[in-house]
């Protein structure tokens, strides 16, 4: 690789080269200020960039609060308590007019179907029609435990002779013993507790059983541990029951909350692991045409991920429909494709194996010190002139293609040309996480080569922040230029991409290059620079893209779905 | 003492003392969290006068998640893998209640003996089988419960005392394999197809014959 002396000299004409859109300082250098990571990061609309969309980050307990409203409001219009409300809700998954509309139909069935009131203890029915035990002394523990006609199958299904047994079985009643619970057997349990149903258990097992549906099932929906028995635990009872258990609460209430979201168009839940945060954003389904609605929860700035689909991070400029049609498309081609994310290749000139260990893709054959491009495998003399076109596919061979064979085959080549790019980008963009670690390495050394501060070295991590964005950026630029008709639109769109492509490049072998002391405030300038300017040459790739979208400017070479 | 410990040593011992409903809960080691329960096909129907003897696992958090079961002898039933013996049972998943016992389990397995649900199956092939023909599915059934579960069977006519009837273990008519056999195809690998195609009783007018071949040349 190179050092990072090699770019004084063409530094010039790299940059002079551009186009009028040419954004960074007329002296060529940036401020640290520029470099601010939360530059790019707003909450307010007055900022919003044109690739950027309007949401808000909700805390659980926002959520929380939002519930509680919609619970309120059923209270104070059926005068049922907050518990009943809740239930009511939750078994229309939140639907409050088709609650309305039902409860209003039919308050009974709705209540029995919520789990509210327990069949025969509904009004408008004879009193001794259930079957069931009601009161505590009439449990007895061999009624209880004992064989019991179970399930659909076997109750319709039991033979003669198991029926007459189960039936024999059911001993009388034995009025004066005492209570025991008949799930744990423990005489020495004295706090029962029970539904509206009045099926009564003690509180440890009510306790274990529902830390079973909670913590084992993430299941909130808690009916009665009374076989058949459709009543469900309120959340004033979960709660009782818990009592100390503060873990098996609080995860009861994420999944109360995690419910609620579901079945909310307007949120969405953070998709990682273990945040309890959601984001609200209005963003219509036919908008997703045009906007890439990428949001961030108010957790962390690393929570990145996509209101339209189920990608887990940024994946602008690409809208969701097409985000979506190459991942399956990568996913179906997946064997065809596998060599290329192998992190060895040969040396086109001596054959010798090279490993790639870092992000960059300048690569130099340790053997015969060939300098190539690990993406094209061609010399990388050609790659630091106005002549890269590494980005670029030369569709003249598809079009050239007469026969079936050779367009199956060049329609493969020009697959993996932008496949190949992709998986370049995604790869290096996973090696960022040892590049972090050799960063910190030579952030440390610096301090002590130098007499730089810690908040003076911090323009290495920086960069490499930049770098690891702006390869989120590539990938998907591959993925939206595999599906670009080619013309005019297209031409400008890799215009744009290989300049970001350049300057990631450059700055990635700039911060991987030896450390040398002498030159340490010239390498911060020079980095510090280089970052502004993949910042600026990524803000024209997402702007002009985005643009794109809302002037109707791309036109894709195969029907996307969910397109009009 | 553990909850779950006693509540499981009650239920053995009630099973123990309860000689009416003929279902026995025995230790496989020392352990009482990995049981062995057992009882006999129900009268009047293909599995009688088996035994058949069913795996148990008791799961950390029981009684509040279900118990683990399946099935150790081989049995002929749809809801029943004629492979693995895993039973599809609504009980031993979301259906599962903290009240119900090992033994009132158990007794729901008898039950499903009794009356297979074909529409819900755990075996497919099988269940195709009862739905094609019942009488050729229980003539099978009987044979599984002959040959796995000590049922009485044929074998005091000295058919079941030779090598084990293929053709019978997998339902199917002596005179389609010979069929097929003829046209120079193994008898394994003519059961094997026959037996996924369903080829049985007013099924086998459904099948092209030439289907059946093709499937055969298969590798
Ligand atoms: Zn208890
Ligand atoms: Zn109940
Ligand atoms: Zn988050
Ligand atoms: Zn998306
Ligand atoms: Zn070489
Ligand atoms: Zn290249």
């Amino acid at each position: 690789m190179s050092s990072a002396d090699e770019y004084s000299d063409d530094d010039a004409g790299y940059y002079d080269e551009d186009d009028d859109e040419m954004l960074v300082d007329d002296d060529g250098s940036a401020s640290e200020m520029e470099l601010d990571p939360m530059n790019d990061f707003h909450e307010g609309s007055s900022r919003r960039k044109i690739y950027e969309i309007d949401y808000e980050s909700l805390s659980q307990a926002d959520v929380e609060r939002q519930m509680k409203s919609e619970v309120e409001y059923i209270t104070s219009i059926f005068g049922v308590t907050v518990d009943v409300a809740s239930l009511l809700l939750r078994h229309f998954d939140w639907n409050k007019e088709k609650l309305i509309e039902k409860y209003m139909d039919n308050a009974t069935t709705v209540s029995v179907a919520a789990g509210i009131t327990p069949p025969e203890k509904a009004p408008k029915r004879p009193a001794a029609s259930g079957g069931r035990l009601h009161s505590s002394s009439e449990l007895s523990r061999e009624s209880l435990i004992g064989p019991r006609r179970s399930s659909r199958r076997v109750a319709s299904a039991a033979t003669k002779s198991s029926k007459s047994k189960l039936l024999e079985r059911a001993t009388p009643p034995r009025q004066d013993e005492p209570f025991v619970c008949p799930i744990c057997f423990d005489d020495t349990q004295t706090e029962f507790m029970s539904l509206v149903c009045d099926h009564k258990y003690c509180k440890g097992c009510w306790g274990a059983y529902i830390e079973s549906k909670v913590k084992t099932e993430a299941e909130s929906w808690i009916s009665c541990m009374a076989e058949d028995c459709d009543v469900v635990a309120t959340d004033t009872f979960v709660q009782q029951v818990l009592g100390e258990d503060k873990g098996t609460w609080g995860r009861f209430q994420e999944l109360l909350v995690r419910h609620y979201v579901s079945h909310r168009p307007e949120l969405k839940y953070c998709p990682y692991p273990s945040c309890t945060y959601t984001v609200s954003c209005s963003i219509s389904r036919a908008s997703l045409a045009t906007q890439v609605p990428i949001v961030t929860c108010g957790n962390g700035a690393t929570h990145k991920f996509c209101f339209g689909c189920n990608v887990d991070s940024d994946h602008r400029p690409v809208i969701c429909p097409v985000a979506k049609m190459w991942l399956q498309k990568c996913h179906d081609d997946s064997e065809t494709a596998n060599w290329i994310k192998s992190n060895t290749k040969e040396c086109s000139k001596c054959q010798s194996t090279i490993e790639k260990n870092g992000g960059c893709n300048h690569m130099t054959c340790k053997k015969c010190k060939y300098e190539f491009c690990w993406v094209c495998m061609g010399p990388w003399s050609e790659h630091g002139t106005s002549w890269y076109n590494c980005n670029r596919y030369d569709e003249k061979a598809s079009k050239d293609a007469r026969d079936a064979q050779s367009r199956s085959r060049a329609s493969l080549e020009r697959y993996l040309h932008y496949y190949n790019r992709w998986a370049n980008h995604e790869q290096s963009k996973k090696l960022s996480v040892e590049l972090y670690a050799k960063t910190e390495k030579k952030m440390e050394e610096m301090q002590i080569t130098s007499e730089l501060s810690w908040i003076e070295v911090q323009f290495m991590k920086k960069a490499v922040d930049e770098v690891i964005k702006c390869r989120t950026t590539l990938m998907w630029t591959y993925a939206m230029a595999y599906y670009l008709e080619f013309g005019n639109e297209k031409e400008l769109f890799e215009d744009n991409q290989r300049d970001l492509e350049r300057a990631v490049e450059d700055l990635s072998e700039l911060i991987e290059s030896p450390l040398d002391p002498e030159v340490i405030k010239t390498l911060r300038q020079k980095v510090t620079d280089r970052t502004v300017y993949v910042t600026k040459r990524n803000e024209i790739v997402l702007e002009d893209t985005a643009r794109g979208f809302l002037e109707g400017r791309w036109t894709w070479n195969s029907p996307v779905a969910g397109l009009d | 003492m553990d909850a779950r410990l006693r509540r499981v040593n009650k239920e053995i011992a009630d099973c123990k003392n309860d000689k009416s409903s003929n279902i026995d809960i025995d230790l496989v080691d020392n352990s009482p969290f990995h049981l062995i329960g057992s009882f006999d096909g129900p009268e009047g129907t293909p599995y009688e006068g088996g035994h058949f003897e069913v795996d148990i696992v008791i799961p950390d958090s029981y009684p509040f998640q279900p118990v683990k079961m399946k099935f150790i002898t081989k049995i002929y039933h749809p809801n029943v893998s004629s492979a693995s013996g895993a039973i599809c049972l609504d009980i031993l998943k979301d259906a599962w209640s903290p009240v119900l016992t090992l033994k009132s389990t158990l007794i729901s397995l008898q039950s499903l003996l009794c009356s297979p649900e074909p529409r819900d199956p755990q075996d497919a092939e099988v269940a195709k089988h009862y739905m094609t023909s019942k009488s050729s599915f229980e003539e099978t059934a009987r044979y599984w419960t002959e040959i796995y579960a000590g049922g009485p069977g044929k074998a005091g006519k000295g058919k079941a005392s030779g090598p084990r009837d293929e053709i019978a273990m997998a339902g199917l008519d002596s005179a389609h394999v010979q069929q097929f056999q003829s046209l120079g195809f193994e008898k394994s690998k003519v059961i094997d197809v026959l037996r996924r195609m369903n080829y049985r009783g007013a099924n086998v007018a459904n099948i092209n014959d030439d289907r059946v071949v093709e499937e055969m040349l298969k590798p």
